[in-house]
């Protein structure tokens, strides 16, 4: 007797969530019948979470970080809808699938969701895709390679940078002047130069330029 | 002679010795002039020494003269001449003394000496004087006059001109001008403290005194000139003059008896008169006319005789008329008419000899008086012409006087017109001036106002358009990063997504799929995936943020070099110092940096005939460098004049307080190099 799986997958792409029943539901598959549910925005999503919170939990969320975002507004990613489901159906196991690998983004939805699963799709096959999905299953925890780098990375440093430092480094590395950053990280410009200050300090490179703070910021992998 | 060798030897020594230490020529000059002078100098000392014979004198005087005439014309040889001039006066030689003082006249004339033309005027008075042409000589001594008038100083000649001239206006019985000339002449003796010629003036003044019938201050006036001649060496002389003018005054007076006292006194100067026989004569004369008019006839006629026998003897012309005449007059009271006739004649033939018309006129009066009635009458309408035309020249004389008088005056009058209208004039031209300066500064301020204006607003529109082109610039790349952020956004969520969406459902199925193509498949996933990482590499780079301002100024920089260079098929290579923060610096720089490139590179393509350029922004210690080099002919520094484009460049360079090098040689390209502190 196949164990029955409930599993809700949200993307915008038909063609992803194609591809992800396919892996799924293949050859290689046989120990579980799994019913899937499809969402290709926040509302039907969170509509499905609602509704699935009344009657039966799903055991599994593959949810996508970019969304398009709910019609009040409320919902804007598949961050918030992770958020809603934690509170919802906390027994479902979330996992998160996203394009991006940006160490700040990782570092902040680990932050924030601590997903069962966190797979970056980029580095994604489909035979990753079922370990992780039987991983997950069984209780365990999976995460790609890229965010298991990550997770070295923060273990290996001495100290680790909170999310607003690693975007201020995110966005230094692309090229954004330190006076436009405060468009792109909610903190005034004295703030981001302290913070920068604190960061070269940390990096014992006090008094460095931005070209230096950056090639140590890529040494130490915070970029 | 041994003294004159002496002093030419000396002289000649010093000459030698400083000829040796400045041999150039001006010295050489006045060491010439010295000589000279020196040398007149020694013919005038032999013109006086009178162990010489006359002949002699002169030619010494006619050698200092030719020497004097070779010197340039100046004050020196001025004053050598009047020197000349005095001894060919003093040797009698009148007419050479003239042409001495024309010459120096002239002379003076021009090279504008006034003191030496009224010198000149002076002696030329004194020479027309001398040959009783006192109508040259009133007007030479009048424009001497007028001279020192203007030139208010040299006083003492003055007096003496103006002495000269009150003598010369006695003569003419101007008595009350005369009088008024006398005075003034004492008065300019008293301010130079000279009264070498008081005695004289003094002498005139009582005799006109006498002339206006005021005895009594005749009388003072002459004590006067005696008192005034004590203790000079002219004292006895003065004395003598004095005291038989003052004789001739109580005669006047018909006060015989103080009249006979006064020639007594006179006479009694016995070792003078011994001397001066001229003068004896003259007193003894005047004492017998006295005795003969007071009717004391005890020394008479013998005292006539006595006077005049000197007279003869000395050949007194002068005296012999008058004498002759007293005579005529005390035989004629006598009744003898017959000699009395004899004496009249006399004094009528010595008299038209003297041409001393006074004594004429009463040698013709005693005459028609002694003849008989026929020839008397002649003798009386002799006499009334000649009394007429005796009035008559003199009244000819004085009105002639006045014309040179008024003359002069009305010269000084149109002058003095002239002067003012030459003043109005200069005035007006003053005014004229003034008023165009001014005309002018403000027209020049209105156009610095209107150039600062103009430039002003062309600064104002340069950055006007700068802004303008920068927005535009701006816009432009705004909306490029847009479509780029549009295209980043896309391929990464939309491409990339199904992209893997396709890749894991091909790699789901593979998984399937358990035949021999199962590798091959899997190899193609593995491809789609590095075609993913590629992907969003691209989508990553199109996201990033380029910087919209600052890359707009460059980007602007770039473009302008780049279609330049394609319109005139030149290769360019450019670079830009990325520590130059462009959004930083003010917009006047930048345009000025933008039209620097502009300008060179017209330079470039109209001049150099380059094959490429190389431009240069580098940032070195707060100063911005720019670098416009060209592989071109170049051009000689020095031989090229700065045109219109290379000012523009300086000037702007100067605005922005910079400094700019053109550096070229002749086929090895320009370079330009511009910098300019932040």
């Amino acid at each position: 007797m196949k164990k029955k799986l409930k599993v809700l997958m949200i993307d915008d792409h038909p063609m992803i969530i194609e591809g992800y029943k396919n892996t799924l539901l293949g050859e290689n598959q046989k120990e579980y019948q799994i019913k899937i549910d499809i969402a290709s925005n926040c509302d039907d999503a969170y509509a499905n979470i609602v509704k699935s919170s009344e009657t039966v939990p799903y055991d599994m969320l593959f949810i996508d970080i970019k969304l398009p975002p709910s019609s009040d507004g409320t919902i804007t990613s598949g961050e918030d809808l992770a958020k809603h489901a934690k509170e919802l159906l906390p027994k479902s196991k979330v996992i998160i699938l996203t394009m991006h690998r940006e160490d700040h983004r990782i570092h902040n939805i680990l932050k924030n969701i601590n997903p069962a699963g966190f797979l970056i799709k980029s580095d994604l096959t489909s035979s990753e895709l079922l370990l992780a999905f039987n991983n997950i299953v069984k209780g365990k925890a999976y995460y790609s390679a890229t965010v298991n780098d990550h997770f070295r990375k923060m273990m290996t440093n001495k100290f680790s940078l909170d999310e607003k430092n690693l975007k201020i480094l995110y966005h230094l590395s692309r090229g954004v002047k330190t006076k436009n950053l405060p468009n792109y990280v909610s903190l005034s410009l004295s703030a981001i130069e302290k913070r920068k200050n604190q960061i070269k300090e940390m990096f014992s490179i006090a008094k460095a330029d931005d070209q230096k703070l950056l090639e140590e910021a890529r040494k130490r992998g915070f970029i | 002679m041994d003294n004159f060798f002496k002093k030419y030897f000396i002289l000649v020594l010093v000459i030698t010795i400083f000829g040796c230490n400045k041999s150039n020529d001006p010295n050489k000059l006045i060491e010439d002039k010295d000589l000279k002078s020196n040398i007149i100098l020694e013919h005038i000392k032999s013109a006086r020494n009178t162990d010489l014979t006359l002949e002699e004198r002169k030619e010494s005087i006619n050698k200092a003269y030719s020497i004097c005439s070779t010197f340039k014309d100046d004050i020196h040889k001025r004053d050598q001449i009047h020197q000349i001039s005095i001894e060919y006066y003093s040797l009698m030689d009148y007419l050479s003394y003239k042409k001495m003082n024309r010459k120096a006249l002239k002379l003076s004339t021009s090279i504008n000496d006034s003191l030496g033309i009224a010198i000149s005027y002076g002696n030329l008075g004194i020479y027309y004087n001398r040959i009783l042409k006192i109508d040259s000589a009133y007007y030479n001594f009048d424009q001497a006059d007028q001279i020192y008038s203007r030139i208010q100083r040299y006083d003492y000649n003055h007096g003496k001109i103006l002495t000269d001239l009150a003598l010369i206006l006695r003569k003419t019985k101007d008595y009350s001008q005369s009088e008024s000339m006398t005075i003034k002449a004492i008065e300019k003796f008293e301010l130079a403290g000279n009264e070498k010629f008081l005695p004289m003036c003094y002498t005139n003044l009582g005799t006109l005194a006498k002339f206006f019938e005021q005895y009594d201050e005749a009388i003072d006036y002459y004590e006067k000139a005696i008192e005034y001649a004590k203790g000079t060496n002219k004292e006895i002389v003065q004395t003598l003059i004095s005291l038989n003018n003052i004789g001739t005054v109580y005669k006047s007076q018909k006060k015989y008896d103080k009249a006979k006292e006064s020639y007594y006194k006179a006479l009694s100067y016995n070792e003078y008169l011994k001397k001066h026989p001229k003068r004896h004569s003259l007193y003894l004369d005047n004492l017998a006319y006295v005795n003969f008019l007071s009717n004391d006839t005890s020394q008479i006629p013998d005292l006539f005789y006595k006077a005049l026998k000197i007279r003869d003897s000395i050949n007194d012309q002068y005296g012999i008329t008058v004498n002759t005449q007293h005579l005529a007059e005390y035989y004629k009271s006598k009744g003898k008419d017959s000699i009395a006739k004899l004496f009249a004649l006399r004094c009528r033939d010595v008299s038209l000899e003297l041409q001393n018309n006074e004594e004429l006129l009463k040698a013709y009066q005693i005459l028609s008086e002694v003849s008989d009635s026929k020839e008397g009458l002649q003798y009386a309408n002799t006499y009334i012409k000649l009394n007429d035309s005796l009035i008559k020249q003199e009244r000819l004389f004085r009105d002639k006087f006045a014309r040179i008088r008024f003359e002069t005056d009305e010269i000084v009058e149109a002058n003095q017109q002239i002067s003012k209208e030459n003043e109005i004039l200069i005035i007006a031209i003053l005014g004229l001036t003034a008023l165009f300066l001014l005309g002018y500064i403000i027209f020049r301020q209105q156009q610095s106002n209107k150039e600062l204006l103009f430039a002003q607003t062309q600064q104002e529109s340069n950055e006007e358009i700068y802004r303008l082109f920068i927005n535009q610039q701006i816009k432009l790349e705004e909306g490029r990063q847009l479509e780029q952020q549009r295209m980043s956004e896309e391929l990464h969520d939309g491409v990339l997504g199904r992209l893997f969406g396709v890749r894991l459902s091909l790699d789901g199925i593979n998984q399937r799929a358990n035949d021999e193509f199962t590798d091959s498949r899997n190899k193609y996933i593995e491809e789609l995936k590095a075609i993913e990482k590629e992907i969003r590499l691209i989508s990553h780079d199109l996201g990033a943020e380029t910087l919209p301002s600052d890359v707009a100024y460059i980007d602007a920089v770039e473009n302008l070099i780049k279609d330049l260079c394609e319109v005139h098929k030149l290769q360019y290579e450019f670079n830009n110092d990325e520590d130059i923060d462009w959004e930083e610096i003010d917009d006047q720089k930048k345009v000025n940096f933008f039209r620097i490139l502009q300008e060179s590179m017209q330079n470039i393509f109209k001049h150099a005939h380059a094959d490429s350029i190389k431009i240069n922004f580098d940032y070195v210690e707060d100063k911005i460098n720019l670098t416009i080099l060209d592989d071109g002919i170049g051009f000689k520094e020095n031989k090229v004049k700065k045109g219109i484009g290379l000012k523009n460049i300086t000037s702007r360079v100067s605005q922005m307080s910079g400094v700019v090098k053109f550096l070229s040689e002749v086929n090895s390209g320009t370079t330009v190099s511009v910098s300019v502190p932040i």
